[in-house]
Order: structure tokens, then sequence, then C-alpha cells
């Protein structure tokens, strides 16, 4: 038995930090639970007054047996909610709720060998699942093809770009008509050239067909916009699975900090050649896929976002123009197919077994870096501190905050 | 302004009290600020100096650099300015205040940049950043 001021210290908590305050208790059985009459008979005595106390916060109950949850939830305009389903993350997702979910529907007979795997039920979860790729250029592309592929029924592609004709080695699905190819280069006069440009065809277009191609039922949404745009993050915040194939320091910091107030995993992939500044020489060459999840830590605590870089990228062109130093030119960085494969490839892999539940245990968290010169792959495991403003725990920190944590790092919300 | 920006300048306006703070936003939440005013005096033939930065959207997150000075700052010993000051620069930028709130004024760059936070330690403040590059400033 709780005692009422046991009760009451931890409501005032909730209230402070602008958390729900749930009691939580188990029940026998395995597969389905339920509330006890008893158990409802006390709600219906004590919420109301817990309620009272919560000022603004919700007040309910969670019951427990080994694969369900039943939920009795008093939001604070007095309205009773039924939990519907909850989700168990970590190295894998579930899905439980008040009995098994059934998966309703008949699976495509086309999908019989992946099936032979996931089962219907992993081919039911995929169907079901929303997916962002924020960034349709060569990674991106590569993860919609897969994606689609697989079965995933439906995707929200972000991606302001049109393609280019330097893309197309890189981009499934790109055409030259696309890139308008002819008409961008000389001996074309520039204003054609520059229309072409600007009439070629945007990168979650193209994206969207080869999606197409693959599925004829999956849902696309195309947004051809910024993800630091406040609506098209909040459009993130409906997604299952969140892919970051658009490096910019901006974009990671916001992906970031969604997978920790919001508990949606994400993964960043991108390759990248290393030369040496003077010589030239190649140095390095890599392909590194980071999952970025609620259970380990964050590119913050893991000194990926870089401070000075995001100076940078949210001043205008002509500010950094202006501040370049003159041995400080722009490079245009290698970018090939193939070394973009190896991390999409991973990446999708990752999100597969972590969505059908089929992911090992003891999977590993790391980072994991190719070096297709040495062949050879490096693991690095992320390190977490508690007191991060973004995967920290306590009020400071992002961690499963939701909607009652900090503002996200989007650009202003206005007009 | 973002609430982050916001409280970026109000810290500002509570220590430099009883100077000039001029305030421009930009278009994406963020703003330029100039501080009238602040004292300079040995090394430098100027008494004082404003100082100007962009606070952008990314605050706090990002690093506040470049900061800009007065455009006609000289040394008293009559050597050059040195390393990461480089003349002939304006700010803010002409297109990045909305408005006319802030107009351009030519001014004497200031470039020092921080990649990396400390790990477990609090974000540097656009204030405190800025109380820093005053000081290395001084020190030149
Ligand atoms: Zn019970
Ligand atoms: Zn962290």
């Amino acid at each position: 038995m709780l005692r009422a001021n046991f009760i009451r210290d931890r409501i005032l908590e909730c209230r402070d930090e602008k958390l729900a305050y749930l009691a939580i208790h188990n029940h026998g059985g395995t597969t389905s639970v339920s509330f006890s009459p008893d158990d409802y008979a006390s709600h219906e005595r004590g919420y109301p007054a817990l309620l009272d106390v919560a000022r603004g916060v919700p007040v309910g109950a969670l019951v427990f047996a080994p694969r369900a949850v039943a939920g009795d939830i008093w939001l604070p305009d007095g309205t009773r909610v039924e939990l519907v389903d909850g989700s168990i993350i970590g190295r894998r997702l579930r899905r439980i709720g008040p009995t098994l979910p059934s998966y309703a529907g008949s699976i495509d007979p086309d999908f019989d060998r992946q099936v032979r795997l996931f089962g219907d039920a992993g081919q039911a979860i995929l169907a079901g699942a929303t997916v962002a790729i924020i960034g349709l250029g060569g990674v991106g592309s590569l993860l919609a093809e897969f994606l689609s592929r697989l079965g995933v029924g439906h995707f929200i592609l972000i991606d302001p770009e049109r393609i280019e004709g330097t893309n197309r080695p890189r981009v499934i699905g790109a055409t030259r008509w696309n890139a308008r190819t002819w008409f961008t280069r000389d001996p074309w006069p520039k204003w054609i050239q520059r229309i072409a440009r600007n009439t070629a065809s945007y990168k979650v277009d193209i994206a969207a067909r080869v999606i197409r191609r693959a599925s004829k039922h999956a849902t696309i949404e195309r947004l051809k916009a910024d993800v630091l745009d406040p609506k098209v993050a909040k459009r993130l915040l409906d997604c299952d699975y969140m892919f970051l194939a658009a490096d910019t320091m901006r974009a990671r910091l916001l992906i970031n900090a969604i997978v920790h107030q919001y508990l949606i995993p994400a993964v960043q992939v991108g390759s990248k050649v290393v030369h040496d500044k003077d010589s030239g020489e190649i140095t390095g060459v890599h392909t590194i896929t980071r999952p970025i999840t609620p259970e380990c830590g964050c590119l913050w605590c893991n000194q990926l976002i870089n401070r000075a870089k995001l100076q940078e990228e949210a001043q205008t062109e002509r500010e950094r123009q202006a501040q370049r130093y003159v041995d400080e030119q722009t490079i245009v960085a290698p970018s090939v197919i193939t070394l973009n494969a190896v991390g999409a490839a991973q990446a999708a892999n990752d999100f597969l077994f972590y969505m059908t539940g089929l992911a090992s245990d003891e999977a590993s968290t790391a980072y994991m870096r190719f070096d297709p010169r040495k062949r050879s792959v490096s693991l690095d495991s992320p390190r977490r501190s508690w007191d991060c403003t973004e995967c920290g725990i306590g009020p400071k920190g992002r961690l499963a905050r939701g909607d009652a944590g900090k503002r996200l790092p989007t650009f202003h919300e206005g007009d | 302004m973002t609430p982050d920006v916001q409280d970026a300048i109000d810290e500002i306006k509570q220590h430099f009290r009883g100077l000039n703070v001029l305030v421009g936003p930009d278009k994406d939440g963020g703003a330029c600020v100039i501080v009238e005013g602040v004292g300079l005096g040995a090394p430098y033939a100027q008494p004082d100096s404003w100082i100007g930065f962009h606070i952008t959207h990314a605050c706090p997150y990002a690093d506040v650099y470049p900061h800009f000075v007065r455009h006609d700052l000289s040394r008293i010993d009559k050597n050059a300015l040195g390393e990461a000051i480089s003349p002939g620069h304006n700010f803010p930028q002409p297109g990045v205040v909305v408005g006319d709130a802030l107009p351009s004024r030519p001014a004497i760059q200031l470039s020092r940049r921080a990649n990396k936070r400390e790990p477990n330690s609090d974000l540097e403040t656009p204030l405190l950043k800025t109380l820093k590059v005053l000081r290395w400033l001084m020190s030149r």
C-alpha cells in the first residue's frame, strides 16, 4: 500500500518537472492484462483528488504482465483514457498492449523470401512503420531504394535541393533529364544554364519515384524544405526511425535532440575522404554508420557536433564569404556510390533488426567505421555523460521529456 | 528571436549595464548585437570601442564568432595588430539583419573560434565568449 504522503510528494515532483505521474504494478498472466475491479475502484476514489494536486500534469496507473500492459490515465481536463499500446525500446523494439497485437491483412506473396526471416508479423511491422530520410542525395537515395524494397509502408522524405549532373552517378533513379545535364554546361549561355539548374527535378521527387517503383502501397510525404524548418521538424515526431543522410552540424544537433527527447532512434550515415592539406595525398577513406539511440550516448557527448561549424552554417553565405581566410577555399568533397552503399546497407539492417525485434540482446551500440582501403571495420563505443544538455537525465537534459522538454534546435517558430 | 537568443542578450545587457546595446534580429531567430563604448586603452591607442557579433539561431550550441570592433583600431606602439585581427570588414554584413535596425559599419574582425566544447561543463554563453575575446584582445 502506498501512503498518501508518499504519493503526494511524488506528484509534487512531477508537477515541478512537468512529468506524468504513473503508479505501476504487476498482475499474473503473460500475453494479456487488465485492471481488477478493485484497481478501478481505487482509481475512481483517488485520482480526482490527485489531479487537483497535480495541477496540469496527467495522473494514472499502468499494470504489466510479462508481455502486456494496460493503462488508465486521467488527463488534466478530467477526461480519462485507456492505453492502446506501449513501446519498449532498447536494442530492439517491442510493442505491447492489453492483448497481443494481431496483424490483420494479407502479406504480399512477393515478400515470401524475407517473410521466411521476419515472419508475417515482422513484415506487417515494416508495412506499418514510418521512416524519415533526411537528405536524398547519395546515401538517402540508396536508403529509399532499400527500405521500399523491404516493404516499409510510410516515408517522410526531406530535402530542399534539386538534383545536379554531378549527383547522378550516386543517386538511384536520377536521369540526365532530371538533372538537365546538357543545358547546365558550356557552351550554353549562362542564363540557360541557370534556368536548367532551377528547373531540375527535386531530389525528393526522384526518391519518391524510386519508392513507387518498388511499392504500390507505400505512402510518401515529400518535404522540399530544410529539416530545421519547425513545421518539418515536427513531422519527424511521428516517425518510428530517422535516417540522417544530410551531413550538416545543424541537422545532427536537431536529430540528436529528437532521439533523446522523444525516444525515436536514428542513424547517421556518411562517407568521407581525407586529404593531406599540403601534399593533397589521400590519407583516409571511410564510411561511418553511427546509431543514435536513447540508450547510448549522443553526438553532442561524443564531440561530433562542432560548435564553430554550427555557427558558420547558421550564418548567411555572404557572412561566410567575408570571414573566410584566403587559404581556406571551399573544397568539393569526393563521393562514391559504393562507399555510401556500405553505410546505407548497415543502417538499413540496423533498422530492420530493431523494428522486427530480431536484434540480439548483445547487439553492439558502437559507431562503425568501414575502411575499404584497409578492408577493415573499427568500432567506437559512444561515451555518455548523464549531465549532458541533450541525452542527460533531469530537467537540464532532454531525455524522455517529450513536449514538456526544451525547445528543439530549429529555426525560430514564427509567422 | 528564439528564447535562448533572448536570454543571451538579456545576460549581455545585464553585464554591460550603462552601455548602449544595439540589437538587430535576423530572419531565423538569431540577432546581431553591438555593445558600444567598451573600454580599451593600452596597448591600443583608442580609449574604447564597440564590439559586435552575430548570435545565430543555433545559440546556445554554436560558438559565437567572429567578433568585430572599430575599424580604426591601432596600437600605441605602432606595431601591426597581429594574427587573427584583420581590417577591412563590415558588421553586420548587409542582408543579415531584418529591416534597417542595425546599419552596417566598417569594422576589424577578430577571429577566435572554438570547435569543441569541454565535456561535462556548461556551454560558454555569448557573453562569456565575448569577455574572453576582449581579454584576449587586451593581452596582445
Ligand atoms: Zn491490480
Ligand atoms: Zn549527450
